[in-house]
């Protein structure tokens, strides 16, 4: 075992002594679980803030303060392996703040508590343990066993059609991952089967760019076909466009808090996968997919927003927004530019922070009104006047309104202009064919604001009461950060600048 | 040269503790009154003795491998290995066919005797060193089998099983042992290492003999393992027999055709040439059609069992891929895949026998809503299920690791991305089970009497090696990296 410190550790492995915890109280302690569940996620942002602290912004590479490596495996020369970097941190401080403003907003689930909180603290842990793995083993265990709580959190506490928003999500991202699964093996033999054969750092910077594959009778160079393969994997969980299909139904069908986790953190996994994986292992390939990824990434942008446009369910709608965003990234990743890169993690980030606002501001809309509908099937108005009833919803709805949309001010403006300044020296015509999307991104956003909260006030939702103490509450973290890094964004660029100039810089020479 | 039986004998105790088992059976069976409501004593024969056979081959697993009478059974730290697996697969199969009702009580000593001697021929063929002592361990195993699919006298399903079985098995070994006459024709001899020798080098036509005959002689063992073409027989046989002989089925015979399958790839055509490629080819279309016809034939049953049966000719697909790579990395793939679908099997197969004694029939909604009455059994039914999928981190996924990282160190991309793909349709249907249990509500309130406490820790130690061996493996891996096969 290598550093001395074992913060990474107690990170990973908080959630599930929280669910052990869970798991150990009466089935009737339904309160005692909620604050047990509460306080272990407190917890668990407490220490990503202490590693905050002590993260070394100059470092480019892994933190080797924080890095743990144990064997695990020793005839696959797999090893627990442990390690952060700027890139990760930004994810890891954006899981633990988002998992705990969900488990807040989860205090009104009542059908099986006990499940529900169980897995969800398992799925945290599952997220970190994705965004922190540095053996390519690892990363996948993590990677797959995510899916076993999303499975149950959308399929039992989940919307009318629950049962096929889980399963469609889990095979599709299985799917996925199991073409990474045998690019990862064929990845473990070509390195020789030596003992960093799956250590991901040790696997970066492009040593397959002579090996060749058959496949089908044919031959295909290897480092192409495998990235194709992780890509798909990946590009999966973005969602990036020809694989998007699933995410309408598993955000819809979700509950508020897992929405939330879904669009917060689990997108990101798919982009920090090509960040950590398909762009350091084969960067040859990726420079030669760049174009074609920064054209996925448009049509994510463009079709993600027209399809927004034309949802009259708002919580589609924003669903479908995300898609959109996420090209940013995508487009942003493509440009393999310092400023796209770095554009594009802090998106990641402000994303996060600003979709995960939308989908808690329906969700608290969706316990008052039980109905999602902007304009109902029968045509007639489902929301209206929701400003005058709900004064400081609409408050708050329209930072989060504002922030998705990228108004300068909020957070999402500088990651857009960052992704924009870096595109821009690429490929001029999608730049201009994403400031469309930028556009008609606050097109719908606006519209769909005109239409639920301006007007009169229609009869059903005369009875909304306003937001709670407990809502004001898990709103206010998210607030305040949309707000302040739209002003200073130094404290997470800081953090993820050197790493993500390494990337750039491998990069380029290819 | 003289044969000192004794000493032979004493490398043989594995398999004579199991005969001798069968003939307490017997004994104490007769010692009962026929009506008698449960055979507790006859039960407990079989595990103690089981058991014994158990720790016996566990202690010779170091051994250095032995041929004994006359070359005729070679006994390698391989083939222990495998009867470990057959043997707690037999103890399974005795314990579940004691705690479930699927079997009527006058006839369970039947079961217990009969499935002991299908143990016995398993054992054999997983020793056999030549010709003839394979095709006499195929033939132990299929009678009594047939015996066992029709064990329910009176129900019309189990006796169509049971002849079903009969004639399919009948037809496959007259093909085999016209193969193997043609084989000794050719090459003169019916040893294994003498087989292995002649291959090497061969004229033109003994070839153009020899292919055909191969074909032949791989009907029998595919006939054992249910691969593609000779897989007919499988679900019809599978569901037509009470529930812990369809568990056994699906253990005990296809773990020995694998291993038979196994030896025989790899001590025969070690060397490249014709033979090999033509060998290795008809085994990866065969194994990538078994995969594909097994999983995608699964989507669609309303009956868990068939579904099991299916899937269970998907995984013997799966661990058929393991023969191919022909090397050592193959053959311990293969050792651990069948140790965890041991387990995964004979745990299905318990919660779904358990409920079928409840309802009368296996549907998939019989498993409605299953985590609001038995949390326990539900989540080890979702442990199972999502193991068999291959979701990490349970051991399913692990065992599909090795044999895809066998597959892919060959440089067989293709047949790795079919297997991929193939786990992804299984997945499907896997989930349709979780989703019943789980997702849907529970249609009454009834207990389950099967899930009574002892049978509910008996099913939980078998999901523990699930979970377990799918985060700690290393170990496991050693003692599979240790059992070679003994090529002499």
């Amino acid at each position: 075992m290598t550093g001395s410190s074992n913060l990474l550790n107690w990170i990973l492995w908080m959630p599930i002594l929280g669910v052990i915890g869970v798991l150990l109280l009466p089935k009737a302690k339904e309160s005692a679980m909620r604050w047990w569940s509460l306080i272990n996620t407190a917890i668990s942002f407490a220490l990503t803030l202490v590693l905050y602290s002590k993260f070394d912004e100059a470092v480019p590479g892994m933190q080797e303060a924080f890095t743990v490596k144990i064997p695990w495996i020793s005839q696959f020369n797999i090893f627990y392996n442990l390690g952060i970097d700027g890139i990760s941190l930004p994810m890891i401080l954006l899981t633990a703040l988002l998992f705990f403003l969900c488990i807040m907003s989860s205090w009104t689930i009542t059908k099986s508590v006990k499940g529900y909180f169980a897995l969800m603290l398992m799925l945290q842990s599952t997220v970190f343990g994705v965004f922190m793995s540095l053996d390519f083993f690892l990363f996948y265990v993590y990677w797959e066993v995510m899916l076993i709580p999303m499975f149950f959190l959308i399929g039992i506490w989940g919307g009318e059609n629950r049962e096929y928003a889980a399963v469609k999500f889990f095979l599709y991202t299985f799917f996925g991952s199991i073409l990474m699964l045998v690019g990862m093996v064929a990845l473990y033999y070509a390195t020789g089967q030596g003992v960093d054969s799956f250590n991901i750092l040790a696997l970066s910077g492009g040593k397959f760019s002579d090996l060749t594959v058959s496949l089908f009778g044919a031959t295909v160079p290897f480092a192409k076909l495998f990235f194709v393969f992780m890509f798909i994997g990946f590009a999966i969980k973005v969602p990036v466009f020809p694989f998007h299909t699933w995410l309408p139904h598993a955000h819809v069908q979700a509950p508020t808090a897992i929405s939330v986790i879904l669009a917060g953190v689990l997108l990101k996994m798919g982009t920090y996968g090509f960040l950590r994986i398909a762009f350091p292992i084969f960067p040859g390939a990726s420079v030669y997919f760049a174009e074609s990824i920064a054209w996925l990434g448009l049509i994510n942008i463009i079709y993600g927003a027209f399809c927004a446009m034309a949802q009259t369910d708002v919580k589609k709608l924003i669903a479908y927004s995300s898609v959109s965003h996420m090209g940013f990234v995508m487009v942003g990743l493509a440009a393999m530019t310092t400023e796209g890169m770095n554009g594009a993690v802090l998106q990641m980030f402000n994303h996060g922070t600003s979709t995960a606002m939308m989908f808690l501001m329906i969700g608290i809309l969706y316990e008052r009104s039980h109905h999602r509908w902007i304009v109902r099937p029968d045509g007639t108005k489902g929301f209206g006047g929701l400003y005058t009833q709900l004064p400081k919803f609409s408050i708050v709805f329209i930072i989060a309104m504002f922030a998705s949309m990228g108004l300068p001010g909020l957070s999402g403006f500088i990651s857009e202009a960052l992704i924009f300044l870096g595109i821009y020296q690429k490929y001029t015509t999608i730049t201009l064919l994403a400031l469309i999307g930028l556009l008609l991104g606050a097109a719908y956003l606006l519209w769909m604001f005109k239409r639920m909260f301006f007007g009169e006030v229609i009869e059903s939702n005369k009875e909304y009461t306003d937001m709670n103490g407990r809502e004001i509450l898990y709103m206010l973290p998210l607030c305040v950060a949309v707000i302040v890094f739209g002003i200073w964004p130094a404290p997470i660029l800081n953090i993820m600048k050197s790493s993500v100039g390494q990337l750039v810089s491998m990069l380029s020479k290819f | 040269m003289e044969l000192n039986y004794l000493a032979n004998l004493s490398r043989y105790v594995p398999e004579l503790i199991v005969c001798l088992t069968m003939v307490m059976t017997m004994i104490v069976e007769a010692t009962y009154e026929n009506g008698v409501k449960s055979k507790p004593l006859m039960y407990w024969t079989a595990v103690i003795g089981l058991f014994a056979a158990f720790v016996v081959l566990c202690l010779n697993l170091h051994q250095p491998a032995t041929t004994a009478f006359f070359n005729a059974v070679v006994i390698d730290p391989f083939s222990t290995f495998v009867k470990i697996i057959m043997v707690l697969g037999t103890l399974g199969a005795v314990w579940l066919s004691h705690s479930s009702t699927d079997i009527y009580n006058p006839v369970k000593p039947e079961f217990v005797m009969l499935g002991l001697g299908v143990l016995v021929g398993g054992m054999l063929l997983a020793s056999a060193n030549n010709m003839l002592t394979l095709y006499l361990g195929i033939e132990t195993l299929s009678i009594l089998s047939y015996a066992l699919a029709s064990l329910r006298k009176n129900d019309e399903r189990s006796s169509e099983a049971g002849l079903k079985y009969a004639l399919y098995g009948g037809i496959s070994s007259g093909l085999m042992l016209f193969g193997m006459s043609h084989m000794f024709g050719v090459l003169g001899t019916i040893q294994f290492h003498g087989i292995a020798a002649n291959i090497a080098n061969l004229s033109q036509t003994e070839i153009l003999v020899l292919v055909p005959s191969f074909l032949l002689f791989f009907v029998g063992i595919g006939y054992k393992i249910a691969c593609v073409p000779f897989h007919m027989w499988s679900p019809d046989v599978y569901e037509g027999s009470p529930l812990p002989v369809t568990a056994f089925f699906s253990i005990v015979p296809k773990i020995a055709g694998i291993a038979v399958l196994l030896r025989v790839t790899m001590s025969f055509f070690g060397n490249e040439g014709v033979m090999q490629y033509s060998w290795v080819g008809l085994l990866q279309v065969i194994a990538a059609l078994t995969m594909t016809v097994g999983n995608v034939s699964a989507i669609n049953q309303r009956s868990i069992k068939r579904m099991l049966a299916y899937s269970s000719i998907g995984h013997a697909g799966f661990m058929m891929l393991g023969a191919i790579v022909l090397d050592e990395v193959g053959v311990r793939a293969v050792l651990f895949y069948g140790v965890v679908y041991l387990f995964m099997t004979m745990g299905a197969f318990a919660i779904t026998s358990f409920i079928q004694n409840k309802y009368g029939n296996d549907h998939f909604e019989r498993f409605n809503g299953l985590i609001y009455r038995k949390p326990i059994m539900a989540i080890a039914m979702a442990i199972i299920m999502f193991s068999l999928a291959g979701i990490p981190p349970f051991s399913g996924f692990v065992a599909k690791f090795n044999i895809l990282s066998a597959v892919i160190n060959k440089g067989y991309m293709t047949l790795a991305i079919i297997a991929a793909i193939n786990s992804v349709v299984s997945l499907y249907y896997y989930l349709k089970i979780v989703r019943f249990m789980v997702l849907k509500p529970q249609d009454d309130q009834d207990a389950i009497v099967g899930f009574n406490f002892v049978n509910q820790s008996v099913i939980v130690l078998m999901v523990i090696p699930v979970v377990v061996l799918g985060v700690f493996w290393s170990k496991i891996m050693a003692v599979a990296d240790g059992a070679k096969l003994f090529i002499q």
